[in-house]
């Protein structure tokens, strides 16, 4: 409520001022209209007088200035038609003078010396200087910044140039210094303004401040207009006096807009030329309190822009990197009290100079990241609540190159990415590996592997630390290990001896990763190996040891796998026993046979010892079966024991349904199995055909459940069928007809429902494709 | 009254010689003809008669150049310091208007015409008709300045004044006589500032004097307002100062005029604090009156200038 009343007062008294100016300025044209001179100063000064309140806020005064400087420059037209012609503008210059009240009395003196300038009565330079000194008698910083505001925009067209030749025309030299001073003044009131007023009101007053500090600005804008001002000049006058009155002033919103403002408005040949010995000097003096980091960055991101746009731009002998590089880190050193955010976001802005302009130099990449490893390792502290930050710095590298090998080259990014916090580290190394997976990279020496899994470490093993925030989800678990697996796959290489290498190196980094790692990321290892083993085969004929590298390879597997055993990941080990198995036999050489028969009776083992469930027994023993009888390089003497063994141990399970289907199954092993004595040839046994699916029926039989009963019956007709079309003979009509009359008088017995429709449906399918085929089985 | 139409005074130079007002804020203006020390003062004095043909007898016909002090207060005290007289007919009739010349060689006008608050000095020529019953009288009034010339010493006003803790101002003038057409030219500097100064001002005092001993008269006026500052300065500020004494009514410093009176100038420098505080200090300045010749208008703003960078 106090502040809408505020703000009523405050438009009432515009308005009120307003009325003012406009009744002033009438009557102050209307007697310059009838040339009467003094009476037209009187109504100047009136109107003028209304500039001199303290009640309006930055904005309402700004608008009233506005008012009466507009009005002014009627008075300014009057005066050079009037007086240049006359020659007596000089005591014009005095009698506006007069003037009881010093705000307008300095308006109406400026106004006149403008004048006075354009009629090239007197000295420009004296008059500039006189009008820039007598400014000081306004102390008030609102009136004061306005006033010098006034003077600035009066003279703008009237400033000696480059283009002067005289003394009388002055030359740039004055020009520069006329800026440079009301320049300064106008600093000094902009921050006197901070102290002045109660403690409370400070929020309010700075945002005044910042509405007012165009003005200020504007005097650098004018010197960057000046066409005279050249580098040497920036260099030797203009910008040491800037950053002079910049330091002195002790004043941060000032230091860091005017910072700003001197980096935007004044060219990049400037900037370059001033860079290293006096512009980052002075943002490097400790007691300044400037925030430095938007200077910084600013400066970085304009220099950076300008050597984008041509590298031409930069000299040779200008080292942008280096030079931002060594200041910057100087910078960090003097200001203990600097937030890391500030220390990464400059590291940051260095990081985006380098890939920007120096693409090549992955070396510089390396050393920003090294400077802030530097600075976390010198003072621990500064690391913390920064992972954020720090991890966007981390990525910067892997977005720009888009390739993570690239980024194995940066020596300081392992040891950086160790200052994450747990969480964050892990997310950072996902965001790696999904990137290796989506961009598809190969990494393909042991030593990147090396350097890729150190660089990974929270991922594939467990941490001394633990972490901040609760708990891990599992299932966040477990996706991060499913990458860690998808990731062993990107790590491939052409050669074949490399990437022995690299599953040995891989290996050393994955075992350690414990019992609920392996599960995810030991297979992925073993394919990798199983695979290798197949492309030796392949080049056989060109690398005569294969066969010992094999061999080793096998051992290799067998080690992988020994820790799954441990860890208790029986199924899981007892599939990829048999897929060792299933590549041992593809090489077909002897070792490598005594080493498959291993993997097989290691399976046997697990099947016999850890498979307690009877779905999970059926399961394994069909997929014992199965890889057995697809392996073909099994002398008989290993091929006798294993087929008897898959027999028995299918008869000796529990149900009678699963024991049937076991049976039937091991049926096959005879049929289409092969072992090295035949040469490849299916042994087409039928004896021992007709004898297991004897005993398969015979199983059924003893089954009580009707309807597995039936669905048994179905499927053993299905087996008979099966062989007799692939050649058994010895499968007489009589079985096959046996068996159909045995599940026709069964049929009919059964509950209907949806399975009895299925078995009905399976039984139809079956008795048509036996009368299709007729012809052809018998 | 007496039937007589006379015109007195005619000075030789009536038509060229300047004429200056006698009171500044009077309207309308009255002027009167300027004279400087040791110049002439010459004429006629015609008397016309209204009545041609008759006969005017009188006893003796006088002139006076006379300069005179008069103290409001002490009304019929009127102190002569010069008295010069000339006769300008013996006793006898005059039967038609005729022209008497006159002439003061080389007069001494040691004083400057002066109208203040409780005091005049001025200059006037007398034509006394002396008659047996009652003289006729006309007076013409005369304007005197006093020149001076370039004064010898003319040292910078310069001092350090303050109150203990709180205010340390250093300020300085470039001179400490001016001429009526000078400009003052100045600074002050702040060495410390502990109050909340509002605004600063300088302003010119007249301070005139009257009587002596216990008698004296003092009667102060503020010439000028003149605004200096605006806002409250900080420690090292330095507030340029220009003030043009044309702008203002004034009259050379007059020490002990004829033991009577004496008028001073000072400048007061004001400072004025938010809470309307006035902390001030008074220096006296001498002003004196330059020889109009070497005065060039034009040249003043820039001469102003020029005062500036020294």
């Amino acid at each position: 409520r106090i502040n809408l009343r505020m703000d009523v007062d405050q438009s009432r008294y515009l308005d009120a001022a307003k009325d003012a100016v406009k009744r002033e300025a009438f009557n102050m044209q209307r007697s310059l209209d009838k040339g009467l001179l003094m009476d037209g100063l009187r109504h100047a000064t009136e109107m003028l007088n209304e500039l001199r309140t303290s009640i309006l806020t930055p904005k309402n005064y700004y608008e009233l200035y506005m008012m009466v400087t507009m009005e002014l420059t009627h008075l300014n037209m009057y005066m050079s038609a009037e007086f240049i012609k006359e020659n007596k503008i000089a005591d014009l210059y005095e009698l506006v003078q007069h003037a009881g009240n010093i705000l307008p009395r300095l308006y109406l003196l400026i106004t006149v010396g403008v004048v006075y300038i354009r009629s090239e009565e007197c000295s420009r330079k004296d008059i500039l200087q006189d009008l820039v000194e007598m400014c000081r008698g306004v102390q008030h910083p609102l009136r004061g910044l306005f006033l010098r505001n006034f003077l600035l925009t009066s003279t703008r067209d009237v400033l000696p140039d480059f283009d002067t030749k005289t003394a009388e025309e002055g030359s740039i030299d004055d020009s520069i210094n006329f800026i440079l001073l009301n320049f300064s003044e106008m600093n000094k009131l902009w921050v006197r303004m901070q102290h002045q007023g109660h403690t409370r009101d400070r929020s309010k007053r700075e945002q005044e401040r910042l509405e007012l500090k165009l003005l200020v600005g504007t005097n650098l804008e004018r010197l960057s207009r000046l066409e005279g001002v050249t580098v040497e000049r920036y260099e030797k006058q203009i910008l040491p006096a800037v950053l002079k009155q910049l330091v002195n002033c002790k004043d941060s919103i000032a230091q860091e807009y005017l910072m700003d403002c001197i980096i935007q408005v004044f060219p990049d040949e400037f900037h370059l030329r001033t860079l290293e010995n006096t512009f980052l000097d002075t943002c490097c003096q400790p007691q300044s309190q400037v925030n430095v980091r938007n200077i910084i960055i600013s400066i970085i991101g304009r220099l950076s822009n300008f050597a984008q746009a041509d590298p031409a731009n930069i000299p040779n002998e200008i080292k942008l990197f280096d030079i931002f590089s060594i200041k910057v880190t100087q910078i960090i050193q003097s200001r203990s009290e600097m937030p890391s955010e500030d220390i990464i976001a400059l590291q940051s802005a260095l990081m985006k100079l380098a890939l920007n302009v120096y693409p090549t130099e992955v070396g510089y990449v390396n050393q920003v990241l090294q400077n802030t490893l530097i600075i976390f390792q010198n003072e621990e502290s500064r690391a913390n609540g920064c992972s954020g930050e720090l991890s966007k710095l981390l990525r910067v590298p892997i977005d720009h190159y888009q390739d993570i090998l690239i980024v194995l080259h940066l020596s300081a990014y392992p040891k950086l990415l160790r200052f994450l916090e747990l969480c964050t580290r892990k997310e950072l190394c996902m965001y790696i590996a999904e990137h290796i997976i989506e961009t598809d990279t190969l990494i393909y020496s042991h030593d990147q592997v090396d350097q890729l899994l150190t660089l990974v470490e929270c991922l594939v093993a467990d941490c001394a630390e633990k972490p901040v925030s609760n708990i891990e989800d599992p299932d966040d678990f477990d996706c991060q290990q499913a990458l860690v697996g998808r990731l062993v796959h990107q790590m491939t290489s052409q050669v074949p001896d490399q990437q022995f290498l690299i599953l040995n190196t891989c290996k050393k980094h994955l075992v350690v990763g414990g019992n609920r790692r392996i599960r995810f990321t030991l297979p992925s290892l073993i394919f990798k190996a199983v695979s290798l083993c197949q492309t030796y085969h392949e080049v056989h004929e060109e690398d005569d040891k294969w066969e010992k590298k094999v061999t080793k390879i096998l051992q290799y597997i067998t080690s992988l796998l020994s820790a799954l055993i441990k860890a208790e990941y029986w199924e899981l080990s007892l599939r990829l026993y048999l897929q060792a198995a299933l590549v041992c036999d593809a090489m077909g050489v002897s070792n490598a046979e005594a080493m498959g028969y291993e993997f097989i009776s290691h399976a046997f083992a697990i099947y016999e010892e850890e498979v307690c469930d009877s779905k999970a027994q059926l399961m394994a023993i069909s997929l014992i079966i199965a890889t057995f009888e697809k392996t073909t390089n099994f002398c008989e003497e290993n091929h006798e024991p294993l087929r008897s063994q898959c027999f028995r141990a299918s008869s000796k399970l529990l149900k009678k349904p699963d024991q049937c289907r076991a049976v039937s199954l091991c049926a096959h092993l005879y049929w289409s199995g092969k072992n090295k004595e035949e040469g490849g040839n299916q042994l087409q046994n039928s004896t021992k055909v007709l004898e297991c699916l004897k005993k398969a029926v015979r199983i059924s039989n003893q089954c009580m459940e009707p309807t597995v009963q039936v669905q048994l019956f179905i499927e053993l007709l299905n087996k008979y069928v099966y062989f007799l079309g692939n050649g058994c003979e010895e499968v007489s009509e009589s079985v096959l007809s046996q068996l159909v009359g045995k599940i026709k008088e069964d049929l009919p017995g059964l509950e209907s429902g949806d399975i009895t429709r299925q078995i009905v449906n399976h039984f139809g399918t079956t008795l048509g494709f036996l009368e299709h085929h007729h012809e052809l089985l018998f | 009254s007496s039937g007589i139409n006379a015109e007195y005074g005619v000075l030789e130079d009536e038509e060229t010689r300047e004429k200056v007002p006698v009171l500044a804020d009077e309207e309308p203006k009255e002027t009167q003809h300027l004279f400087y020390d040791g110049e002439s003062v010459t004429g006629k004095v015609n008397i016309k008669l209204k009545q041609e043909g008759k006969k005017l007898e009188h006893q003796g016909i006088r002139i006076e150049f006379l300069g005179l002090i008069e103290i409001y207060y002490d009304r019929g005290n009127h102190y002569e310091f010069v008295k010069l007289d000339k006769d300008l007919a013996r006793p006898g009739d005059l039967s038609e208007s005729c022209s008497f010349p006159f002439e003061f060689l080389k007069v001494v006008k040691q004083y400057e015409s002066y109208s203040g608050r409780n005091v005049r000095l001025r200059y006037f020529l007398k034509v006394t008709i002396c008659r047996r019953l009652v003289d006729i009288i006309h007076e013409k009034g005369l304007v005197v300045h006093q020149l001076s010339s370039y004064p010898e010493t003319n040292s910078p006003l310069k001092m350090e004044v303050g109150i203990e803790d709180c205010l340390h101002i250093e300020f300085e003038y470039n001179r400490s006589k001016y001429h009526l057409n000078d400009v003052i030219v100045g600074k002050i500097y702040f060495i410390l500032v502990r109050i909340k100064i509002k605004h600063m001002e300088l302003s010119i005092i007249k301070r005139e004097t009257t009587g002596s001993g216990p008698n004296t008269y003092n009667e102060n006026e503020q010439i000028s307002r003149f605004e200096i500052m605006d806002g409250a300065p900080v420690r090292g500020e330095s507030i340029p100062i220009r003030l043009f004494l044309s702008a203002y009514d004034l009259t050379p410093t007059m020490k002990d005029v004829n033991k009577k009176f004496s008028v001073r100038y000072y400048l007061n420098l004001v400072l004025v604090d938010e809470e309307d505080r006035r902390y001030f200090k008074q220096q006296e300045i001498t002003l004196w009156r330059k020889s109009p010749t070497s005065l060039k208008p034009e040249n003043r703003g820039v001469a102003a200038l020029e005062n500036m960078r020294t």
